[in-house]
């Protein structure tokens, strides 16, 4: 970083990939595994300093870490749910961070069954979208209930991936299981906000 | 218990022979014939079926109806009240819940607390298919329920019917809901018809300007139909309150008085073509605001602009000196009674060719008027006239004890004229198509730029503040950043109290960022954790060059 232009740090955006210039933030990646042993929770809980286990609310032990930053929870068929990481390598150096606690602590635990459950991303189109009027014309797909949510529910088919839209031009993507169909159901989306644009002044 | 039990009523025997025929005992020392009282009902009389008789559909003890017939019976009876309470048992609304109801148990109806939710969701998706619809608040408060749970009830019932698409299942038609309002308002029951009149209109108008505005575009209708059912009841006198417009639609109060708070403030924006706009502030607006509400009648009376471009062929723009005294003048063309338009016509009377010339060409934010001298004289004198005829009015109120909000409903009729199409229902692209003098962005949109704009500037600064430390022998770099900075930095009231070379913990986070070579168009993202998780925290990814290797 030695001179100004240090500080851009920035790479094109690949625009054969993302036509619209924009691409989605991922936000939040969730993932599970099987550590493949019954695990005994009250001790897990008693055992680890970053554990919460209250079994009248919540049959599982919730587990933090710090780096990657992300919460687990772990059940005690051995069955583990990884949140918060925000990225597909985080999440899964994270599962296996925990899997080496739960190892730590006595248990046989494995990794098996990894798998991503869902990434959730989210961008800014950057103009204000009439939500009335997308509502209206893509009524079969969309969900529009001011008096209960303020965005709009557009639950596209393929990719099979739900999208909050606010008038804002602040725009959530989930359900995805590979970041590809996150980007793809922005692309496929970015040309039918862009009819429903309020043109700045 | 049976005389078995006890022992014969003779000689205390406890031995019994028993005849099967008559069903009696028979005490077997002495032949006493007792007196047994242990008979069950035999169906079929005693060649009916043997085995012991369960009696089955009933429950508890003194019925003769079935679990079911009880359990439907209650339900029908749910069913009446809740529809009553919602005000539909008179109409054939009432059968079409029923109906649905049915439809959906498969007549088997309910018991239980999810029973009133089903009710209340068919209601509400009742009216709105008929493009009446209830506010959820209203149908929640009646069935004593949460407005999401509600919600979710709604949704199920909706999928269930496959009710997708605009044409089965309308949105939510705030214009309605306002006119509804106004019928039900039972502070408004006391206010003349014609005035009554005169407040819908206006408050379809009103609430049509909202949804141009973006006033309604993502959040609860209510709140608005609750300000504008407020704005339009001090206009006309009627003394009501935000507070009662709020209860009266089931609306937040505090959300409400925003939502009247936002309408004021692009009342004042519109307020700024009038020659006292620049004065108008949303303390003082409701004084202007026959004047602006009629400036924004009379605009949306307008030819649209494409067509008038047409007409006046070859002029850049459109001349507002044609359009308002074409508009404004005393003229049958919109109906104008006899309400002493005279004032108004007389005080909007601009000289003929460039009276009033518009000041710009094509851009919208030009639609600031210049007004001929005694035009613009003519106005203000109207103007004080009204706010003095106002101040003796509650001076006068206020000696008999009680003060009156608003305008007297004859001034009302001065400066409404009703005939604007904005005053019936449109639809959403009509709407848009009118000009009512103003075309805002929505209030979130702008709040997002300003938020971006605040960032910018932060990364400017930041940089400015890491280039300094880089390169100290150059003085003059990022001074100018840097100021430029803690103007938008410390906007926020609390912070003015700050130094100026103060920064905060998100200056810190920038730089962190800026120095680990992320995007400047990420960081004004302002998804500060992620970016930190991604390129500060990311041990996941480990470095090509492992340090203990380089070594």
């Amino acid at each position: 970083m030695a001179d100004q232009g240090g500080l851009e740090g920035s790479q094109p955006v690949d625009l054969k990939k993302h036509p619209s210039g924009i691409v989605p933030t991922l936000q939040n990646i969730v993932s599970t595994v099987n550590l493949d042993c019954k695990l005994d929770l009250k001790n897990i809980a008693l055992s680890a300093r970053n554990a919460e286990y209250n079994p009248k609310r919540f049959a599982a032990v919730i587990m933090r870490i710090r780096e990657p930053k992300t919460t687990a929870l772990i059940f005690a068929s051995g069955k583990m749910v990884c949140t918060g990481a925000k990225s597909e390598q985080q999440s899964k150096l994270a599962a296996r961070k925990y899997a080496r606690i739960i190892q730590k602590l006595g248990f046989p635990a494995k990794f098996k069954d990894f798998k991503i459950q869902n990434i959730v991303g989210s961008c800014d189109v950057k103009f204000p979208i009439r939500l009335e009027g997308l509502a209206y014309s893509h009524g079969a797909f969309s969900s529009y209930e001011p008096e209960l949510f303020p965005g709009l529910i557009y639950r596209m088919k393929q990719p099979k991936i739900v999208l909050l839209i606010f008038v804002s031009g602040k725009i959530v993507l989930t359900g995805a299981k590979v970041r590809d169909e996150t980007y793809t159901a922005f692309e496929n989306i970015y040309p039918v906000l862009t009819e429903f644009r309020k043109n700045q002044q | 218990m049976t005389s078995a039990s006890r022992g014969c009523t003779g000689c205390r025997s406890n031995s019994f022979e028993r005849d099967d025929v008559r069903c009696h005992l028979i005490c077997s020392a002495c032949g006493l014939i007792q007196d047994y009282d242990g008979y069950d009902a035999q169906l079929g009389g005693i060649n009916g079926p043997e085995g012991t008789f369960v009696r089955v559909g009933t429950a508890g003890t003194g019925t003769v109806y079935t679990y079911k017939q009880r359990k439907v019976f209650g339900a029908q009876k749910l069913m009446d009240e809740l529809i009553g309470r919602l005000g539909l048992s008179d109409s054939p609304k009432a059968d079409h819940v029923k109906t649905m109801v049915a439809n959906i148990t498969e007549k088997e109806f309910g018991e239980g607390n999810w029973f009133p939710i089903l009710i209340g969701a068919c209601a509400y998706v009742v009216m709105r298919k008929d493009n009446k619809p209830l506010p959820i608040a209203e149908v929640a408060s009646v069935i004593c329920s949460d407005i999401y749970e509600l919600g979710r009830m709604v949704a199920r019932v909706v999928d269930f019917l496959d009710l997708k698409g605009p044409e089965k299942f309308p949105e939510f038609d705030i214009v309605w809901s306002f006119k509804r309002a106004v019928r039900n308002s039972s502070t408004l029951s006391s206010v003349e018809s014609d005035t009554l009149e005169i407040m819908r209109k206006q408050g379809i108008f009103l609430i049509q300007c909202a949804v141009k505005w973006f006033l309604t575009t993502g959040r609860r209708p209510m709140p608005v139909v609750a300000a504008v059912l407020a704005l339009v009841a001090e206009l006309n006198g009627v003394n009501m309150g935000i507070e009662d417009a709020a209860k009266e639609v089931h609306a937040n109060v505090s959300t409400s008085r925003l939502r009247y708070r936002e309408f004021l403030e692009k009342l004042v924006k519109v307020a700024g073509v009038l020659p006292w706009g620049e004065d108008v502030t949303v303390k003082n607006v409701v004084k202007s605001a026959p004047f602006v509400i009629e400036y924004m009648e009379r605009k949306s009376m307008e030819m649209p602009d494409s067509k008038k471009r047409k007409k006046v062929d070859g002029v850049i723009g459109v001349d507002l000196g044609d359009v308002v005294s074409e508009c404004l003048r005393k003229d049958v063309e919109y109906g104008t009674d006899g309400y002493g338009v005279e004032g108004d016509s007389k005080c909007f009377e601009v000289e003929q060719n460039g009276g009033i010339v518009r000041a710009g060409d094509d851009d919208d934010d030009s639609d600031r008027m210049k007004l001929s001298h005694e035009s613009l004289s003519l106005m203000y004198e109207e103007f004080l006239d009204k706010m003095r005829h106002k101040k003796s009015t509650e001076g006068s109120a206020e000696i008999r004890g009680k003060k009156r909000i608003g305008f007297k409903h004859h001034a009302c009729m001065d400066w409404w004229n009703g005939k604007s199409d904005l005053s019936k229902k449109l639809l959403l692209k009509q709407i848009l198509e009118k000009d009512v003098g103003l075309d805002p962005l929505p209030p979130s949109f702008v709040t997002g730029c300003r938020v971006y704009t605040r960032r910018r500037e932060k990364i400017n600064a930041a940089k400015a503040r890491i280039n300094r430390v880089m390169h100290p022998s150059r003085t003059d770099l990022g001074e100018s950043g840097d100021s430029c900075s803690f103007d938008s930095v410390h906007a926020k009231k609390k912070r003015n109290r700050r130094q100026a070379n103060d920064i905060d913990w998100e200056d810190f986070i920038i730089e962190t960022l800026l120095l680990h070579e992320v995007k400047e168009e990420e960081i004004e993202k302002g998804h500060y954790n992620t970016l930190l998780d991604l390129h500060v925290f990311n041990s996941g990814v480990l470095p090509e060059v492992l340090p203990w290797k380089a070594k």
